[in-house]
């Protein structure tokens, strides 16, 4: 699975990186950022799509590359 | 579309009775669809129609949104649309950042412990004076610098402020502008005696920034009746409506006590229910199309949160407290650009005060006979009084 954030629609609310910090992180602004460079960790997926699901904005994307 | 329960009515709404009966008034107009009618006002209702307006600053502003507060000058930054806004929100977004904050948290804690140990030995509180109103109060004061026994003419200013305005955010006839007056001449001597002055301060390192990011001495002031208006009303209204919740719901405040680690959801769930600020106005810049219907520019709109919040599309049983819900995407914070600017440090403020609260005083129940309804009309909701009485009952 793969994690995008829209830095355009992001507002800074911080839900993602505090639901799934594994898989997101603040920048100094508060803004959220993806880690691993997008790759989210096999263990981190319920909390990615919990991340992205919390997201006011619905900035965040989530790829299954599973198939 | 047919007719239902409280639908085509004429609404005004200080005459709705959200002062003893917010849920009943948001399920009412809930009926009403993506929009309807309020005193004349277009009124959002659904998610929907909130997030198409508050996503899109540039159709509808806030700039022309805030004239009404008391504030002779403008108010920093709410009361200005990208592309200006952006600006400031660049200079401010970093001090109210999670990891600006954080630092903080030891120092807000032990003053929210310092306010409410002494409570236990009593067996009750009102809790509204005593802790939902005080603790916000203290953090503005920790976080600009500002001398303690500054604490009660703060408390008083700002009651004055949000008093004088109704829920649109119009003056009330009776309104006595002396205390807005009174706290922008504390704030004018505050920035003019902290400009140039390092500090750890947040105000004092804002009047340190130089060259493009460096602001003026008018932006100041209105940044920080801004945060008296905007940081000190809301995060006491959210808490002495959630505590209230709790104090009604045994079984979910059990659950908090049971379980601290759900504080963190519980603090969501509580203020999607009761968002503090649930009326925001915006007003058209150019013709603008919601939810199907057009409406020329100059166009007020008020945002409901409230009820954009219950929209059952988004979750189910949206009138239920539940702090198992693992998405709970919610507007209280606002959405867009003019998200709330301290909604990291209201959030840790009302962790700070379910988690030590519950360790402390785990069971409480509204002491009976006594009455806790919403202060009505007013833009900023929150409870007149809430007395507890500890213990098992």
């Amino acid at each position: 699975m793969r994690a995008s954030i829209d830095s355009s629609v992001c507002a800074g609310h911080g839900l993602c990186y505090t639901y799934a910090p594994e898989v997101f992180a603040d920048d100094p602004n508060g803004y959220g950022e993806v880690r691993h460079g997008g790759q989210v960790p096999d263990d981190q997926q319920d909390a990615a799509r919990r991340g992205a699901a919390n997201c006011p904005e619905r900035a965040i994307t989530l790829t299954d590359q599973s198939r | 579309m047919t007719t239902t329960d409280g639908v085509g009515e004429d609404l005004a709404l200080n005459d709705l009775q959200i002062d003893v009966d917010r849920d009943g008034v948001w399920r009412r107009l809930l009926a009403h669809g993506d929009t309807t009618q309020i005193d004349g006002t277009v009124a959002a209702l659904s998610q929907q129609a909130v997030e198409a307006i508050m996503k899109h600053a540039e159709v509808f502003s806030s700039e022309k949104a805030f004239d009404a507060l008391g504030s002779p000058l403008p108010l920093v930054p709410i009361a200005f649309d990208p592309p200006e806004h952006a600006r400031y929100r660049r200079i401010l977004q970093p001090f109210f950042s999670p990891r600006s904050i954080r630092p903080m948290e030891s120092t807000l804690r032990r003053h929210l412990i310092e306010l409410i140990e002494p409570l236990i030995a009593r067996g009750g509180c009102e809790f509204v004076s005593e802790v939902a109103e005080v603790f916000p109060v203290q953090t503005f004061i920790t976080f600009f610098g500002l001398p303690h026994e500054d604490l009660p003419r703060f408390m008083a200013w700002k009651n004055a402020i949000l008093g004088a305005t109704d829920a649109s955010g119009h003056p009330k006839p009776d309104a006595d502008p002396t205390a807005a007056m009174e706290l922008l001449g504390y704030i004018g001597e505050l920035v003019l005696a902290r400009r140039g002055v390092p500090g750890d301060d947040v105000l004092s390192q804002l009047l340190c920034l130089e060259g493009e990011d460096a602001i003026t001495d008018i932006d100041a002031v209105g940044l920080c009746f801004l945060f008296v208006l905007a940081g000190l009303d809301t995060v006491a209204g959210s808490l002495g409506q959630g505590m209230e919740r709790l104090a009604l719901n045994p079984e979910r405040r059990q659950e908090l006590v049971d379980d601290p680690s759900l504080i963190e959801n519980a603090v969501e769930e509580l203020v999607r229910l009761d968002p503090p600020a649930p009326f925001v106005p915006r007003v058209t810049s150019c013709p603008a199309e919601l939810a199907g219907k057009s409406y020329p520019a100059d166009t007020t709109v008020l945002n409901y949160l409230a009820v954009a919040n219950r929209d059952e599309s988004l979750r189910p049983h949206p009138f239920e407290i539940d702090f198992h819900r693992g998405e709970n995407p919610h507007a209280s914070f606002g959405l867009g650009p003019h998200r709330c600017l301290g909604s990291h440090l209201a959030r840790l403020e009302m962790k700070i005060v379910y988690e030590e609260w519950h360790k402390r005083i785990p069971q409480y129940r509204i002491t009976p006979g006594t009455e806790h309804r919403v202060r009505w009309p007013q833009g900023t909701l929150g409870l007149e009084a809430l007395h507890l009485t500890f213990g098992g009952g």
